[in-house]
């Protein structure tokens, strides 16, 4: 019987440092993520794009305007949202406050010491710095590295996203502003 | 047919000389195999011992992350509670994470002014209470009340009159902390 205990006592040993090395990795080294929403079209798809984001770089402070960023959501503490990083601290940001209804209304801001702002880049549906303000640098966790070819990975929590959003995609004037930052599509 | 004398016989060769062979062509590569022979049981060993090492300090981190770990607190923003020149306090990470944090708590914080930089303070107000604070306590009695943004705490520290603290750089969004103080191990 002792026999059977240890055994079962080796094999859990063994799953824990598989899990520890995986958590290690997916923590310090690189992380793989389903990024889905309309908030990043055409970067990335409404029904979930696969992506490789490493966690490096933010620590470093490699971290510059033009890089997708993974961010800890500063109103939804559990909830980590991919966006641009569009300014970082010291930078003056220009932005559209109601890009559905007129073109005119611009707005600058100076990005405090210590920020970075962020925005989607459909910037007709995306919840960014626009509204919640800029988010300290430490709560950017990641940034991206590789974007999947196979676009749209459909799961059946993106189906009801999918569903919600269509009424707001036939409204959109897909306007991307990518002449001014890099586009990183997957490599 | 002239029986014609048998060609000279060719010059013997000394006894003691052998014969010189022609150097094999693999020589250096057959010299090198042999040589990774003699290290592959050395190698095996230190590659054993250094997966413990790594299984041992990947366990060391993970607790010190995720479950407990110290930290030296120096300053005076929290007099009377934590010394001036250093306490060493413990730190849970488990709190934060499971959302059991109340008013009250000292927590560790990363700074949103400075990203490398981690404070500790006491938490006064979560997402939607009104705070009152005093502007400026050593010079006069006015006071501001201000409502928390949800997904943000606002931290203090406990001497007022000298703490750099949410009444400096305005509520924090709750990804920030780190960990909560749980028990002082004066020096």
């Amino acid at each position: 019987m002792w026999s059977i205990i240890r055994e079962a006592f080796d094999k859990t040993l063994l799953v824990a440092k598989a899990y520890g090395i995986l958590h290690i990795t997916n923590s310090y080294l690189c992380t793989v993520a389903l990024a889905y929403g309309p908030s990043m079209i055409p970067t990335i798809n409404l029904t979930g794009d696969l992506i490789l984001a490493e966690r490096i770089s933010p620590r470093i402070g490699k971290v510059g305007v033009g890089d997708i960023v993974i961010v800890r959501s500063p109103v939804v503490p559990r909830r980590v949202v991919t966006k641009r990083v569009v300014g970082m601290e010291g930078d003056q940001v220009t932005y559209l406050l109601d890009p559905h209804n007129s073109d005119e209304v611009h707005s600058i801001v100076v990005v405090p010491r210590g920020h970075v702002w962020i925005q989607g880049d459909n910037i007709y549906n995306s919840k960014d710095s626009r509204d919640f303000g800029p988010v300290p640098y430490a709560l950017v966790e990641a940034k991206l590295l590789w974007r999947s070819f196979v676009r749209g990975a459909s799961i059946p929590v993106c189906k009801f996203a999918c569903d919600w959003s269509s009424g707001m995609c036939g409204r959109l004037k897909i306007l991307v502003q990518c002449n001014t930052y890099q586009d990183r599509r997957g490599k | 047919m002239s029986f014609q004398p048998a060609l000279q016989a060719p010059a013997a060769t000394p006894i003691s000389q052998p014969l010189a062979r022609a150097p094999h062509p693999l020589r250096p590569i057959m010299k090198l195999l042999s040589y990774i022979k003699q290290w592959k049981s050395a190698a095996r060993e230190t590659i054993a011992r250094a997966s413990i090492a790594a299984q041992f300090l990947s366990l060391i981190h993970i607790t010190d992350a995720y479950i407990c770990s110290t930290t030296l607190v120096q300053g005076p923003s929290m007099l009377p509670t934590l010394n001036y020149s250093g306490d060493v306090v413990l730190i849970e990470h488990l709190s934060h994470r499971l959302g059991k944090l109340e008013p009250g708590d000292i927590v560790v914080v990363r700074s949103p002014v400075d990203p490398k930089k981690i404070v500790a303070k006491r938490i006064v107000g979560m997402e939607g209470d009104r705070v009152t604070y005093l502007t400026e306590p050593s010079y006069s009695e006015s006071s501001r009340t201000v409502l928390v943004p949800k997904g943000h705490v606002w931290i203090q520290g406990d001497n007022v009159y000298a703490s750099a603290d949410s009444r400096y750089f305005g509520a924090v969004p709750y990804g920030l902390i780190q960990g909560r103080a749980f028990l002082r191990i004066g020096i």
